[in-house]
C-alpha cells in the first residue's frame, strides 16, 4: 500500500510537469504570434499575399491628401503618373513582387480584402479597401527632386507620429518593375533606407552622450581642444585644423567637439552609456504595428578607446535614419517618443473601418534633459554647426554629424541632420542623411532647412 | 451520475454540429452545393454517436472525457484533411473506423487479462525484429526509412511497437522488484532506441526514450537510475549532434529557420506563417492555403487547422490534449493493480510527450521532429496505435468502476 502511495505521487509531480509543458505550448504559440504575427503575414515568403493578389479586385493607395499612388487597372497595378513623386514614394508604397516591402506588403490584407469575413464579401463585394498613408507625396517629390546623393529623409509630425514623408535614394520605378533588366539595377535600389539602411550615427550621437551626462550631472567638464587627444591608446581627433580651443559643455554641443565628448563618454562610463542606449531604442527590436524597422546598435568593449568612439558615434554604433529621427522627435516632445505610423485610414468606399490613434513609443529621457537639450541643439543652428538649417519658416533646433567609413580603403563621410521645428504649431521632427557626401554641416543641414520649409509651407 | 452524462452527451452534440456545419460549408466549396460532401460528414457523424452510445451503454465506466476529446481530434482532422484532399479525407474516415474497431478490441483485451505473463518475451522479440527489418529494407530503399511495405499495404511498425513497448515496461516494473532482474527490459529499451536512432526515425526514438524514463522513475521511484539515465540520454543526444548531420542541421534551423529559408527552413517558416496568417480567428474553413505547407497532412496538420480556425481553436486542441493527459493519469491513479497503472500512465505519457513534440516543433518551441500528432494526422499505422492507447486507458477506467462497484457492494451499499 505505501508503495503504491509513492507511485501515486510521482504520478501527481508528473502531471504537474505535463501541465507546465502544455501550458507553456499555449503560452508560447499565443506570444509568438502576437508578437510576430502581423511581421510573419507580411514577409514576401508568404505564398498567400501573392496568391491572394487579384490584382483586378485589389483597392488603391493614396496618400493623406487623396493623391492616388497606387491602383488597378484591370489586371495591371499602376502607379503615379508624375514620374518623380513614382520614384520618390515607391520605398514608402512598395511593389507587388515584394520586391521592395511597402504598403503592398504591409496592407495586404486590407488592400486584399483578406479581413473580410464572409458575410462582408457577400455584402460589398470581393474588392479590398482603398488605403491612405500618412505621407505627403508632394513633399516626398520634393525630397527626392532635392537629393544630390544616395541617402534618406525621413519627416515625421512629432505630436502624432503621423510620417509625413519617407524617402530613400537609389529608389526605383514600380511600372517598369519586372521588365528591367538586371544591368540596369544598382542592387540596393528596393532597400528603403529609412528603415532599413544602418548607418554610424557620427556626430548625431552627441544627443545620446549628452543625454546621459544631463541625467547623471556630469556638466561641469572643461577642457582646452587641440584637435586630438590620445584616449585609452587610440587618437581622437576633431576635423577643425588646430582644435576648438577651450570648449565647456554648452559650446562643445554647438561645435560638435570630438575630444571633449570622447572625455566625456569615458567619464561617464560604458554601463552608464549602455544604459542611456537602451533607454534611446538601441538595442531593441522594434515591433511597430505598420512597417519594419532593423536594429539599431550599440555595444561596449571595456576598452576606454573603444568608448570614446562610441560616445562620438563611430566605433560599432549603427543607426537607421527612422530611429535617428525617433531621438530628435523625443527631444521635441518632452523627452516621450511618439509611435511613428504610416497607416492614416482604410476605407470600403466611404465608409472607414480603421480609426487613426497616437501611441507613445517609449520615453527616452526626462522632460528636464529633454529641455537643455533643446535649448543646446537651438543654439547649434542660431550660431553653431547646423546654421545653414536656420529658416524664416519656423525656428529649427538640431544637430550635424559627419560619420566617417572606410570604402575601397577610402575614408569617407556620411552627412548627418537630426534636428525638429521647436514651434509647436509646425511639429516637424526631421533626420537626413547623405551617403559619403562630406560634411554633415555643408550637406545634410540646407537639405534639412529646406525641406521643413517647404513642409511649413505645405501647411504643417 | 445522470447530470453528468447529460453533460458529456451536449459535449457530443456540439461536436456532431460541428463536424456537419464544417461538412456542410465544404460541400459549397466548389460552388453548387455537393450532396456526397455532405454525406461523408453525416456518415461520420453516425459513426462517432454510435460509438460513443453503445460504448457508454456497454462499459458504463469508461472514461467518457477522454473519449469525446479523442473523438473532437479525429473530427477536426477528418474535416481539416477532407478540406485539404477529399481522398486524404476519405481516407481518413476509413483509419477512423478502424482504429475504432482497434480500441475496442484493446478494451476488451485489457479488461480481462492480468499482464501478459510470459508472451511479454514474444512482445520483445516482435517489436524487435519488427523495427529491425525496416531498418534493414529501409537502408535498401531509400528514402522511407520507417515505413514498412507488404504487398499493397503501406505501415510504420514503430507505430505498433509503441504499443507493445509499453505493455512490456508495464510487465518488468511491475513484476520484478530487484533491479537485476529488469535487464531482459533494459537491453529491449536500448535495442528500439537505438534502431530508431539509426533508422533517422528521432521524433520515435525521443518519445520511446521519454516514455521510458519517465515511467521507469514513476515505477520505482529509484532516482539514481533515472538520472543515469537522463544523462545517458543527454551524451546520446549531443554526440548525434556532432555525428549525424541531421541532428545539426535540425537545430540550426529551429534557432534561425528564416536564415535556411531557401533550404530546411522552409518547412518550419511556411508552417509559422500559414499560423501567422489565420490570426486569433482564422481565415475561415476553406479560405486559407493550408496545402502551401510542406507535409499538410501529417506533421504540419496542426499549422493547416490553426490557419483556418485561428489561434483560438489552435490554443483549444492544445487544452483538449491537456485535459485528456490529466484524465489519463487520474485513471492510472485510481487502477489498482500496478501492472494496469503502469501500463495506462505509460500509455498517457506516450500521447503526451508525442503532442508536445510534434506541436512544440511545428511552432518552433523546440527543434522539429517529425512525428505525427495523435488521433488528428493523416495515417492507418497512427491511428490505429493511437486508438489502441486511448482502449488501454478505457480498459483500465471500466475495470476500476467495476472494481468500485464491488467494494461498493461488499460495504452493503449501492449505486443510485
Amino acid at each position: 500500500m505505501k508503495k503504491k502511495n509513492a507511485m501515486n505521487k510521482h504520478m501527481q509531480g508528473m502531471l504537474a510537469i505535463f501541465i507546465a509543458m502544455f501550458v507553456a505550448l499555449g503560452s508560447y504559440l499565443t506570444y509568438s504570434m502576437v508578437t510576430y504575427g502581423d511581421e510573419w503575414f507580411s514577409t514576401s515568403y508568404n505564398p498567400r499575399i501573392s496568391a491572394a493578389r487579384n490584382i483586378a479586385d485589389a483597392g488603391s493607395i493614396y496618400d493623406r491628401n487623396g493623391t492616388r499612388l497606387a491602383w488597378s487597372e484591370g489586371d495591371k497595378r499602376q502607379y503615379a503618373e508624375d514620374g518623380d513623386m513614382r520614384r520618390a514614394v515607391s520605398h514608402i508604397v512598395g511593389d507587388v513582387h515584394g520586391k521592395s516591402l511597402g504598403a503592398e506588403n504591409y496592407f495586404a490584407k486590407y488592400l486584399y480584402g483578406m479581413d473580410k469575413g464572409i458575410l462582408d464579401k457577400l455584402e460589398t463585394g470581393s474588392r479590398g479597401a482603398d488605403v491612405y498613408l500618412t505621407i505627403d507625396a508632394e513633399l516626398c517629390r520634393y525630397i527626392y527632386n532635392n537629393m544630390e546623393y544616395n541617402g534618406a529623409v525621413v519627416v515625421m509630425n512629432y505630436q502624432t507620429g503621423e510620417i509625413l514623408a519617407s524617402v530613400s535614394a537609389p529608389t526605383f520605378d514600380p511600372s517598369t518593375l519586372g521588365e528591367i533588366t538586371p544591368e540596369d539595377e544598382e542592387g540596393s535600389e528596393y532597400l528603403n533606407r529609412v528603415t532599413q539602411g544602418r548607418y554610424p550615427p557620427g556626430s548625431t550621437m552627441k544627443i545620446l552622450t549628452t543625454a546621459a551626462a544631463l541625467e547623471s550631472g556630469v556638466t561641469g567638464m572643461e577642457i582646452d581642444c587641440s584637435g586630438s587627444a590620445v584616449i585609452g591608446g587610440q587618437k581622437v581627433t576633431c576635423p577643425t585644423d588646430g582644435g576648438h580651443g577651450h570648449v565647456d559643455f554648452t559650446s562643445a554641443f554647438e561645435r560638435s567637439c570630438n575630444i571633449y565628448y570622447a572625455y566625456l563618454s569615458v567619464e561617464l562610463g560604458g554601463s552608464n552609456m549602455l544604459a542611456t542606449a537602451n533607454q534611446f531604442g538601441y538595442n531593441y527590436e522594434f515591433k511597430f504595428p505598420d512597417f519594419n524597422m532593423l536594429k539599431s546598435n550599440f555595444e561596449v568593449s571595456g576598452e576606454s578607446g573603444d568608448l570614446a568612439w562610441a560616445g562620438i558615434g563611430q566605433y560599432t554604433d549603427l543607426v537607421t535614419p527612422m530611429h535617428n529621427m525617433l531621438v530628435s522627435a523625443g527631444v521635441a516632445n518632452g523627452g516621450t517618443v511618439a509611435q511613428p505610423n504610416t497607416l492614416l485610414d482604410v476605407r470600403y468606399g466611404t465608409s472607414s473601418i480603421y480609426d487613426y490613434s497616437t501611441a507613445q513609443f517609449r520615453s527616452i529621457m526626462s522632460a528636464g534633459t529633454a529641455s537643455t537639450l533643446a535649448g543646446l541643439m537651438r543654439g547649434t543652428v542660431d550660431h553653431g554647426t547646423a546654421t545653414s538649417a536656420d529658416i524664416d519658416a519656423t525656428t529649427m533646433n538640431g544637430k550635424t554629424g559627419t560619420a566617417e567609413f572606410v570604402e575601397n580603403g577610402q575614408v569617407k563621410n556620411h552627412s548627418w541632420f537630426v534636428g525638429y521645428s521647436q514651434d509647436a504649431s509646425h511639429p516637424l521632427a526631421i533626420a537626413v542623411i547623405l551617403e559619403g557626401a562630406g560634411y554633415g554641416s555643408r550637406y545634410a543641414t540646407p537639405l534639412a532647412g529646406q525641406v521643413i520649409s517647404k513642409a511649413v509651407e505645405l501647411g504643417y | 451520475m445522470i447530470l453528468k452524462r447529460y453533460g458529456a452527451g451536449l459535449i457530443l452534440t456540439f461536436m456532431i454540429l460541428f463536424l456537419l456545419t464544417a461538412m456542410l460549408l465544404l460541400s459549397f466549396q466548389d460552388g453548387p452545393f455537393d450532396g456526397g460532401v455532405f454525406l461523408w460528414g453525416v456518415i461520420l457523424a453516425a459513426v462517432i454517436v454510435l460509438q460513443y452510445n453503445i460504448l457508454s451503454a456497454v462499459f458504463k465506466h469508461i472514461d467518457r472525457i477522454t473519449l469525446l476529446i479523442a473523438d473532437f481530434l479525429c473530427i477536426i482532422g477528418f474535416v481539416m484533411l477532407y478540406r485539404m484532399n477529399p481522398e486524404a479525407g476519405e481516407r481518413q474516415f476509413m483509419w477512423i473506423v478502424v482504429g475504432n474497431i482497434a480500441m475496442v478490441a484493446a478494451l476488451i483485451i485489457i479488461k480481462r487479462v492480468r499482464d501478459f505473463g510470459r508472451a511479454n518475451w514474444w512482445f520483445m522479440l516482435l517489436g524487435i525484429l519488427l523495427l529491425g527489418i525496416t531498418l534493414v529494407l529501409s537502408t535498401s530503399q531509400l528514402g522511407a526509412n520507417n515505413w514498412l511495405k507488404i504487398g499493397p499495404f503501406k505501415f510504420q511498425p514503430s507505430e505498433f511497437v509503441k504499443v507493445l513497448f509499453l505493455i512490456v515496461t508495464a510487465y518488468f516494473l511491475s513484476t520484478r522488484q530487484r533491479k537485476r532482474d529488469m535487464w531482459p527490459y533494459f537491453l529491449f529499451t536500448i535495442a528500439c532506441v537505438g534502431i530508431l536512432v539509426l533508422s533517422t526515425d528521432l521524433g520515435a526514438a525521443l518519445l520511446f526514450a521519454g516514455t521510458f524514463l519517465i515511467v521507469f522513475y514513476v515505477g520505482t521511484g529509484n532516482l539514481g537510475i533515472t538520472l543515469l539515465s537522463i544523462g545517458a540520454f543527454a551524451g546520446g543526444a549531443y554526440a548525434s549532434y556532432y555525428l549525424f548531420d541531421h541532428v545539426k542541421t535540425r537545430v540550426e534551423i529551429w534557432q534561425d529557420p528564416w536564415a535556411a529559408y531557401e533550404g530546411k527552413g522552409y518547412q518550419i517558416v511556411q508552417g509559422l506563417l500559414a499560423i501567422a496568417s489565420g490570426g486569433v480567428l482564422g481565415t475561415g474553413l476553406g479560405n486559407g492555403m493550408p496545402t502551401s505547407i510542406p507535409v499538410h497532412e501529417t506533421d504540419y496538420i496542426f499549422a493547416a487547422i490553426a490557419e483556418e480556425f485561428g489561434l483560438i481553436v489552435a490554443v483549444a486542441l492544445i487544452a483538449f490534449y491537456l485535459v485528456f493527459i490529466v484524465r489519463g493519469i487520474l485513471i492510472a491513479m485510481d487502477a489498482r493493480a500496478k501492472f494496469d497503472k503502469l501500463l495506462v500512465f505509460g500509455s498517457t505519457c506516450m500521447l503526451a510527450l508525442q503532442s508536445f513534440i510534434i506541436i512544440g516543433g511545428v511552432i518552433k518551441l523546440i527543434p522539429l521532429t517529425g512525428i505525427t500528432m495523435p488521433f488528428v494526422s493523416l495515417g492507418g499505422s497512427s491511428m490505429i496505435s493511437s486508438m489502441m492507447l486511448l482502449g488501454i486507458i478505457e480498459g483500465v477506467a471500466q475495470k476500476n468502476g467495476e472494481l468500485d462497484e464491488a467494494e461498493l457492494a461488499e460495504m452493503g451499499g449501492g449505486i443510485e
